[in-house]
């Protein structure tokens, strides 16, 4: 019951605020869509404590039947197992601090601010969809949710043209995931017959040796549901190819931004390859797929990140590379590791972010780090949470990233296989790397000799407290959650904890290995780390001239990180150009001459047709009644003729 | 205990009574009590249709049963929701009597008796109390010239049609010796034995009931009576007589004609494809939007007779689901007629609509999510409606059915979106005036209904099944 | 030789009253009470049929329902009339061919 009230709580609040919120006004539309997610946020983690403590027991909350057809039956049911009510536990919280953030940073937005809190609700409940569905097309109903409130946000501020094409981008890069997405649950229902979790696992090991045969090939059934599932994961979760949304999605503010990032819309892949885990134990190949992507993007995007100017940039990209590392880990069969990283990186991701909007609200709006520097003294809080939260993404103990992250490269690494070494070998270098980006942000945002202008300068100032409070939380969690949270996840209570929620194969034993993993492996990231750091502080602190120089001289290297590797011209000259030059021609020679001749003729038609069938009705009673008795002789004759 | 079947029918005819002794005896106004009242026994009629249980009373000629209860359910609250749209209107247009909601329970007593007839006796003893009602309720701004032409023109009509429809009835029960639904079942079970004075009756019976649900070419007085009719009157003619008509038209071709399914056919196809057609084609030159619900109506009469012709219980089904997606948004759109009103008159060309989106956002929003249904766009609730009759024909072998059917929807949608396109992109010109509350509450549930029928449809098609069972026992 | 009368005869004659009181309705052009008149004969006919079957069949439900067709039949000549009562007073006219106010 709490638990389908944490769920819903949200999505009542967005329709009060949306709904209402012009009736009411902004400051009860607020007060409302608050209160619905601090009730969410006090409940959702509350049922999750319940089933963890063993006062609850795992099942489901059914709601509603939704679709009788034939075989077909799915229902609104809310899924109660670890998996989904730590999800739930860490969306509603997260959400909740955003929310709070959202009074302060939207205060002088121009626009009417209840829609702003209606999109950002139906986000979280949207999330909440997602997470707790029972069967893969009220998952999909969550996933779809997550994209249309994503579009609405991202192009919150409509009349920027940057902003709609950013939320058109964001679109149709997670439609094109979509497909795929929708035909593997389509395959998963032809080969169930059922698209609900709890028919589709028991059955799977009797389908192991299913196998379609497309294109002359042969493959097993599970590898194409699970490739295909995982395009859809890539898209959402912005991995390599399918990442070129993420970054432009920067333009909604801020807040949205950390809510999109840490705890709603690109934690969904990683989350839907956990649920389905029993699936993918029996597809060897797409694991092996999602760890080779996962660690690609891991260290694309953090080599990307490293030349970006843009605050918000720096933290996207960054996002891009975390994501690789939980899809490196589900690759390699250690999927309560990567949701483990998903748990604080929610915490240190919403962290940096939130701190990164407070930077840029004290910088009126300027975003380019460039611009700023030396801002430590100015902003105090907001220095102080932004180091915590770099700390956590570098991995350095006992921050919360320390934990999960180690964890997923020694996963990589005790996993044995040729495709865990290239993952191990991918993350320990992207954990350089991110190292160095984050300090090159610290030290170019708060540190150094101030490069604003002093209009700008005169006017820093630290964000009201309705900002700084869940800034103060948030690092928090980033301070601890990785230890607190490390026994129960992945540590020696793991099997009592996920409760079978997450599926391992007999043979896996990657969680126990990671126990034996040697020394200088487990060490490894964290020397990196450090190193990273060091070489950041070298650059940016002690010789501030060298990253010119270097640009200067590797030109053609500098220009091609800038660039994020030219992914957007790429892309650009494969598809969308054609893609225009295509529509333009059947534009002129199909629509234009013969697909509207076709119709004008028709409508032409229809209109005399129209004229016609309106004579008769001449408002003569006689001919109406004339008519009847024409019908029934009609009828009549019919009836004798036939009969 | 027979009384106790049909108690939803006593209860609404008591009431009626006392609405007529408390009206006359009070002198002064005494519409909106009396309207409260009848919306009360409304409410308590859907009560008793749900708690009371099914079986047949006396000595066979009323039944109560899953199929009467939904209709039964869908005729009072298509009833309920005209007379809550009466309450403002009725005011300004100084027809505020309190004869209004009596005639109204009177004519819906009538309907329901039909939901419940098992004999041609009860059917048209039923039909005629329901249209001795609706005569008068055509008319009943007595003072406007419109509208006492189509009370007139309804009334000269639908006699003709009731006479034709008895003459059918008196036919039948020659022929066959009885009049009974299940005898005539049993009697009619081989359809060469048929003699033709008897295929007669029932075609006459056909033409009858198809009058009432204005199926082409019984259709010629919708359009008028529609236009002149007031338009609370125009909605309440929209709803709950075509489903009261409709359900009779199914029980007589399912129950007692059932064995002659191949000898009426092809009689339902022609009336259906007629309507169809028919219905798109004439609309589009419409001005006056009531005009254009005619055709409309006629139209829709159409799709929902495609489930009839195919004659199995997925097609009555079909029909079923249509009916209740049919009711919920035609109330809708008469809800948002009703509110088009300019300094206390009401308004009724279609250009009135123009720019609605810049003077009236909300209303505007109610319309285009019901024209957009009407239309048949998916996943609002009229696409549903259509998925089911279209899907029945399909699996039925009605190819050029269903083939027609989404041909005339195209066309149809031309002068839905052509209001949408009006409502958003012309030039918007002065305000209505401002709403009232009970308009607010229609079109805001009914619109709600509409747009999110497609998130809990298993409830309605689940009672559409359980009805359509009953009738093929 | 007379014939007796048997039931074919009343059916006709039933049938005949029905066709005219059908063409009454829409080939008369003069006046609406002739409508009303035109219905009433329908009802007359149907009630002859229903009598006729009766007896034919030896069954009386036709008989009762005869009694309720009279009944019905009265009360919509009532309300017939009160509606050509009210729509003279608006138009000044009952001709048949003055009821053409809508159409199209």
């Amino acid at each position: 019951m709490i638990y389908a009230v944490a769920v819903f709580a949200p999505l009542f609040g967005s329709l009060v605020s949306g709904l209402l919120g012009r009736a009411i006004g902004d400051r009860a539309a607020e007060a409302v869509s608050i209160l619905c997610m601090l009730v969410a946020a006090v409940l959702g983690p509350l049922a999750c404590f319940q089933l963890v403590s063993g006062e609850a027991d795992a099942g489901s909350v059914y709601l509603a039947n939704w679709i009788e057809a034939g075989r077909f039956h799915v229902t609104w049911q809310l899924r109660y197992d670890t998996l989904s009510a730590a999800m739930v536990a860490m969306v509603t919280f997260v959400s909740m601090l955003i929310h709070v953030y959202s009074i302060g940073y939207m205060a002088h937005d121009a626009y009417p601010h209840y829609r702003f809190f209606s999109y950002l609700s139906l986000f979280t409940f949207s999330m909440l969809m997602l997470v707790t569905a029972d069967n893969l097309l009220q998952l999909f109903f969550g996933w779809e949710g997550v994209g249309l409130c994503s579009y609405l946000l991202i192009g919150y501020w409509y009349d920027r043209p940057s902003a709609n094409a950013a939320a058109i981008k964001a679109f149709i890069v997670n439609r094109i995931g979509d497909l795929a997405f929708a035909v593997g649950v389509a395959l998963v229902f032809f080969k169930f017959g059922s698209i609900e979790f709890s028919t589709i696992f028991p059955a799977i090991p009797q389908h192991q040796a299913d196998t379609y045969s497309v294109l002359g090939g042969t493959f097993p059934a599970f590898e194409v549901i699970g490739v295909l599932l995982f395009i859809g994961a890539m898209g959402k979760s912005a991995q390599i190819g399918l990442h070129v949304w993420l970054p432009d999605a920067m333009e909604g503010p801020t807040p949205v931004s950390a809510l999109i990032h840490a705890a709603t819309m690109v934690t969904a892949g990683v989350f839907l390859v956990a649920r389905m885990s029993p699936l993918y134990e029996f597809a060897p190949f797409a694991l092996g797929m999602v760890t080779f992507i996962g660690a690609t993007t891991a260290l694309f995007a953090a080599t990307i990140g490293c030349a970006q100017n843009d605050i918000k940039r720096v933290i996207a990209y960054s996002t891009c590379s975390q994501l690789g590392y939980m899809f490196t880990a589900a690759g390699v069969g250690a999927f309560q590791v990567s949701i483990f990283h998903l748990m604080t990186h929610a915490f240190f991701k919403a962290l940096l972010f939130l701190s990164a909007g407070s930077v840029i609200h004290a910088m009126s709006d300027e975003q380019d780090m460039r611009k700023m520097g030396g801002l430590g003294r100015m902003i105090p809080w907001t220095c102080t949470v932004m180091w915590i939260g770099s700390l956590a993404l570098s991995g350095i103990p006992p921050f919360a990233g320390y934990y999960s992250k180690d964890a997923i490269i020694a996963a990589s690494f005790a996993s044995g296989t040729g495709i865990g070494m290239y993952g191990f070998v991918c993350t320990v270098l992207a954990a350089f790397l991110t190292a160095f980006y984050s300090w090159r942000l610290l030290i170019m945002t708060f540190h150094g000799k101030p490069r604003a202008d002093h209009h700008v300068l005169e006017h820093v100032h630290e964000s009201p407290w309705v900002m700084i409070g869940p800034l103060l939380v948030l690092a928090l969690g980033a301070l601890i959650a990785g230890k607190l949270l490390d026994p129960w996840f992945i540590g020696e209570d793991w099997q009592a904890f996920w409760n079978g929620s997450i599926f391992n194969a007999p043979n896996n034993h990657v969680l126990a290995a990671l126990e034996s993993v040697p020394p200088w492996a487990e060490l490894a990231p964290l020397v990196m780390g450090l190193a990273g750091i060091a070489l950041a502080y070298l650059m940016y602190m002690v010789f501030p001239l060298l990253p010119m120089r270097l640009a200067t001289q590797f030109r053609g290297i500098y220009l091609f990180l800038l660039n994020k590797w030219y992914f957007d011209e790429l892309y650009d000259a494969i598809f969308v150009r054609p893609a225009i030059r295509l529509a333009r021609t059947l534009w002129q020679t199909g629509d234009a001459t013969l697909i509207d001749g076709v119709p004008n003729g028709l409508a032409e038609l229809t209109v005399d047709g129209s004229r016609q069938a309106v004579k008769i009705q001449t408002g003569s009673l006689a001919v109406y009644a004339f008519v009847m008795l024409i019908g029934v002789v009609l009828l009549v004759g019919i009836f004798l003729v036939s009969r | 205990m027979n009384w106790v079947l049909a108690l939803p029918e006593i209860v609404l005819s008591l009431v009626a009574m006392v609405i007529l002794i408390f009206g006359v005896l009070r002198q002064d106004d005494s519409f909106f009590l009396s309207s409260m009242f009848a919306l009360g026994g409304f409410l308590l009629a859907a009560l008793l249709v749900l708690t009371t249980g099914s079986g047949i009373g006396y000595h066979g000629q009323f039944v109560a049963d899953a199929f009467s209860s939904l209709v039964k359910i869908l005729i009072l609250a298509g009833a309920g929701l005209s007379l809550i749209l009466s309450l403002d209107y009725n005011r300004h247009n100084h027809i505020a009597r309190f004869e209004f909601p009596v005639l109204m329970l009177l004519s819906v007593t009538g309907m329901m008796v039909m939901a419940s007839a098992s004999n041609l006796m009860t059917l048209y003893l039923g039909l005629e109390l329901q249209s001795l009602g609706l005569y008068v309720l055509a008319a009943f701004a007595r003072d406007d010239l419109r509208s006492s032409e189509a009370g007139l023109k309804y009334f000269v009509l639908s006699a003709l049609a009731s006479g034709l429809l008895l003459y059918g009835v008196s036919l039948v029960y020659g022929f066959s010796g009885t009049m009974d639904f299940a005898a005539l079942a049993r009697t009619l079970t081989i359809p060469q034995s048929a003699s033709p004075g008897l295929i007669v009756g029932i075609v006459f019976v056909l033409v009858g009931l198809a009058f009432k649900i204005s199926a082409v070419p019984f259709h010629m007085w919708t359009p008028d009576v529609y236009e002149g009719a007031p338009t609370p009157v125009t909605a309440f003619f929209s709803t709950a007589p075509k489903v009261a008509a409709f359900a009779l038209l199914l029980r007589t071709m399912a129950t007692p004609f059932g064995h002659q399914l191949i000898a009426w056919q092809t009689l339902i196809i022609i009336v259906s494809v007629a309507s169809m057609i028919l219905g798109a084609l004439a609309a589009i030159g419409q001005s006056n939007i009531k005009r254009l619900m005619a055709y409309s109506s006629i139209g829709h009469m159409g799709y929902a007779l495609i489930g009839l012709a195919v004659g199995t219980p997925e097609g009555v089904r079909g029909v079923l689901i249509y009916l209740i997606v049919y009711v919920f948004m035609s109330a809708g759109t008469f809800a948002c007629i009703i509110a088009m009103q300019r300094r206390g008159r009401p308004l009724e060309l279609i250009t009135d609509l123009n720019g609605l989106s810049a003077t009236d956002p909300a209303l505007a929003l109610a319309m285009a999510i019901f024209m957009f249904s009407m239309a048949g766009v998916p996943p609002l609730a009229g696409f549903f409606g259509k998925l089911y009759v279209f899907l029945a024909a399909v699996q039925g072998g009605l190819w050029t059915l269903a083939v027609i059917g989404v041909l005339t929807s195209v066309v149809g949608s031309y002068y839905y979106l052509r209001i949408v396109k009006l409502m958003y992109f012309d030039a918007p010109e002065e305000p209505f005036d401002p709403r009232p509350t009970a308009l607010s509450f229609v079109a805001g549930a009914t619109g709600l209904f509409t747009a999110f029928f497609f998130v809990f449809p298993a409830p309605f098609v689940g009672a559409a099944q359980a009805a359509a069972k009953v009738l093929f026992g | 030789m007379a014939t007796e009368v048997g039931l074919g005869h009343y059916l006709v004659v039933s049938a005949i009253l029905l066709v005219l009181a059908i063409f009454g309705i829409f080939l008369n052009r003069k006046n609406v009470i002739i409508i009303l008149m035109s219905i009433e004969l329908m009802l007359l006919a149907v009630n002859l049929n229903l009598v006729a079957f009766s007896a034919a069949l030896g069954d009386l439900v036709g008989q009762v329902f005869a009694m309720f067709v009279l009944t019905v039949a009265a009360a919509e000549a009532a309300i017939g009339l009160a509606i050509v009562v009210i729509y003279f007073r608006n138009r000044g006219s009952i001709q048949v061919e003055d009821v053409n106010l809508m159409k199209g």
